[in-house]
């Protein structure tokens, strides 16, 4: 059974329609990237996901449509993390973590010790131990998305909606991140949907590829089969080169 | 845990201090019919402080905002108009038909309404986002509290010579009054104590409450109903005591950054070491206000409004300085 099944959603914002019968499935243990250019509907659609946008087309996880969980029960299944996620001002490392286990808490928001030995392993596991108590302020970019990453983590998820995680690290930071996603993909069965711009860093660690362009998917499938010029030069709009090499295609806009 | 223990203790021992103050400004251990005096000052200190407190650490979280306070945001003038209302010579011969109870649930009931009303001018304003920036907030409290203030004074001037009323002052600055009911006194604090164990009850998901809304949702919380929920109690609280206290100005806004800055933002732990901090606090300065009157001239009576009131200005300006900064 797959994880994610998601058939026919439509969204619109008043008369702009931004997603326009968009079919797709997540398997567990599956890194699955979605690109596209701004506008083209990627951030919607992982809102309609997470049940945060009403669509009218039908979304079911783990079998069970989207309306019959509670939200509570969901939250520990499905984790979301937005293209700037938020804190509180003056929250520590520890806090925001802390929060990713909130669809835990009981009544008055009681923790459990098993609450207190999830966020120490995911500290452990991202090498946050030494900051746990360093005010969020004072991380780096880099240090900060992957404070955000483990809040996903410590709520246990089946699965991950990330939407543009690395758009705002440096290369080296970008890479380590989807070295991660695709651990947690391997190592743990996680199945995780990630918006990206980074067409080809993307494109080298995910299982699959989903394009997206007004609202509608325009290409699926493998590296090969999607990193094509005739296939994304229309998309981005600008005239796209293909380059074939031992480990897969590369696309590169030509630029005069 | 333990500070939240702490703070609690820190509390008893500041209300015995308090008992040692009488109330005409004589220090000393009180005797036997003063001490029921003194104790009630410090109870009903202890209950408005701790009130305003906790509906200021509600409203500073659900609407995102660290300006806000039930006094900043004319959630008090509001419940202090409605609950002035409700003794007016035109209610007053109903009033006086019904027994002390249903006066004092009738008092508790308008001043309910009145926040109510306040908050719901608050929430249009912030807009569907929920959350309010710092001079948007400052423009709204002003804009509520002077239509609050204009249409006191007016049904002031129309009905001068109103007996039960405390006079123009109680409108402007609140104050501890001795002259209440069993009744005021017990269902004010059935308010606020009911109004505490509901948003203790909530207090885990206020914090995720201010997240983004996207956020909160996808971590199990359903933002609308928990706003609704925080808001209306927080109102109820804020009513419950300026019913019978008046608006006391800044202690809803004072303690929650102090508070903030032993525990952290943590809900469960700030609200009730903020509650503990405003029940201190404002029983505190009700024995400063009055060994201040014993030093006056005319050695009278000083609201204890007018004291957070000289505290709270300086460290609202600081707060809104820093938040404009750090735009």
């Amino acid at each position: 059974m797959s994880l994610l099944h998601a058939q026919s959603l439509h969204f619109a914002y008043g008369p702009l329609r931004v997603l326009d019968d968009v079919s797709l499935d997540l398997a567990p243990g599956e890194l699955v990237a979605l690109l596209g250019p701004n506008g083209s509907g990627k951030s919607t659609l992982i809102k309609t996901l997470t049940g945060f946008l009403d669509t009218n087309g039908e979304v079911a996880w783990q079998g069970r449509s989207l309306r019959a969980w509670a939200r509570a029960d969901l939250a520990r299944q499905v984790a979301y993390l937005p293209q700037a996620p938020s804190h509180s001002p003056g929250d520590r490392v520890v806090d925001v973590l802390r929060l990713g286990r909130s669809p835990y808490w009981g009544a008055f928001g009681v923790e459990s010790s098993r609450d207190e030995e999830v966020v120490r392993r995911v500290a452990s596991d991202l090498s946050l131990t030494d900051v746990l108590n360093r005010p969020m302020s004072e991380l780096s970019g880099g240090r900060r998305q992957l404070v955000f990453v483990g809040r996903c983590l410590v709520q246990e998820p089946r699965a991950m909606l990330l939407d543009e995680p690395a758009t705002f690290l440096d290369l080296r930071h970008q890479v380590e991140l989807l070295r991660l996603l695709q651990k947690l993909t391997k190592e743990q069965s996680i199945g995780v949907l990630m918006a990206s711009h980074d067409l080809n860093l993307t494109a080298a660690y995910a299982d699959r590829l989903i394009v997206l362009h007004e609202g509608k998917i325009v290409a699926a499938g493998s590296r090969d089969d999607v990193l094509r010029a005739e296939i994304l030069s229309p998309v981005y709009g600008v005239p796209m080169t293909r380059i074939e090499r031992p480990g897969g295609a590369f696309v590169f806009p030509v630029v005069p | 845990m333990w500070t939240v223990g702490l703070s609690a203790l820190a509390w008893l021992a500041i209300a015995g201090a308090c008992l040692l103050v009488g109330s005409s400004g004589s220090v000393g251990i009180p005797t036997a019919s003063n001490f029921v005096i003194r104790r009630e000052l410090v109870l009903m200190a202890s209950l408005v402080g701790a009130a305003l407190a906790m509906a200021g650490v509600v409203f500073q979280t659900v609407l995102r905002n660290p300006l806000a306070d039930p006094y900043l945001l004319g959630v008090s003038s509001g419940a202090t108009l409605a609950a002035y209302v409700w003794r007016l010579p035109v209610l007053a011969g109903g009033v006086s038909m019904l027994n002390d109870l249903a006066a004092a649930l009738g008092q508790q009931g308008f001043a309910f309404a009145g926040a109510m009303v306040a908050v719901g001018v608050v929430f249009t304003l912030a807009g569907r986002r929920g959350r309010l920036d710092p001079v948007t907030l400052v423009l709204v409290g002003v804009i509520v509290n002077a239509f609050c203030g204009s249409l006191f004074l007016l049904i002031h001037s129309l009905t001068m010579g109103l007996a039960a009323s405390g006079g123009e002052l109680t409108f402007l600055v609140g104050g501890l009054q001795t002259a209440l009911t069993a009744q005021q006194r017990g269902l004010a604090c059935t308010v606020v104590g009911v109004g505490f164990v509901v948003l203790m009850y909530v207090s885990g998901k206020l914090n995720v409450a201010s997240l983004d809304e996207a956020e909160a949702v996808s971590l199990g919380v359903n933002v609308h109903r928990l706003r609704w929920v925080a808001l209306v109690t927080a109102s109820l609280v804020t009513a419950g005591a300026v019913a019978v206290s008046g608006p006391i100005g800044f202690v809803g806004l004072v303690c929650p950054h102090l508070a903030r800055l032993i525990v952290g933002t943590d809900a469960r732990k700030l609200l009730p070491v903020a509650t503990a901090m405003g029940a201190s606090l404002l029983t505190l300065a009700d024995a400063a206000s009055r060994l201040l009157a014993r030093e006056s001239l005319a050695q009278t009576w000083l609201q204890v409004g007018v004291l957070t009131g000289l505290l709270g200005a300086p460290f609202f300006m600081f707060l809104l300085w820093r938040s404009t900064r750090d735009r």
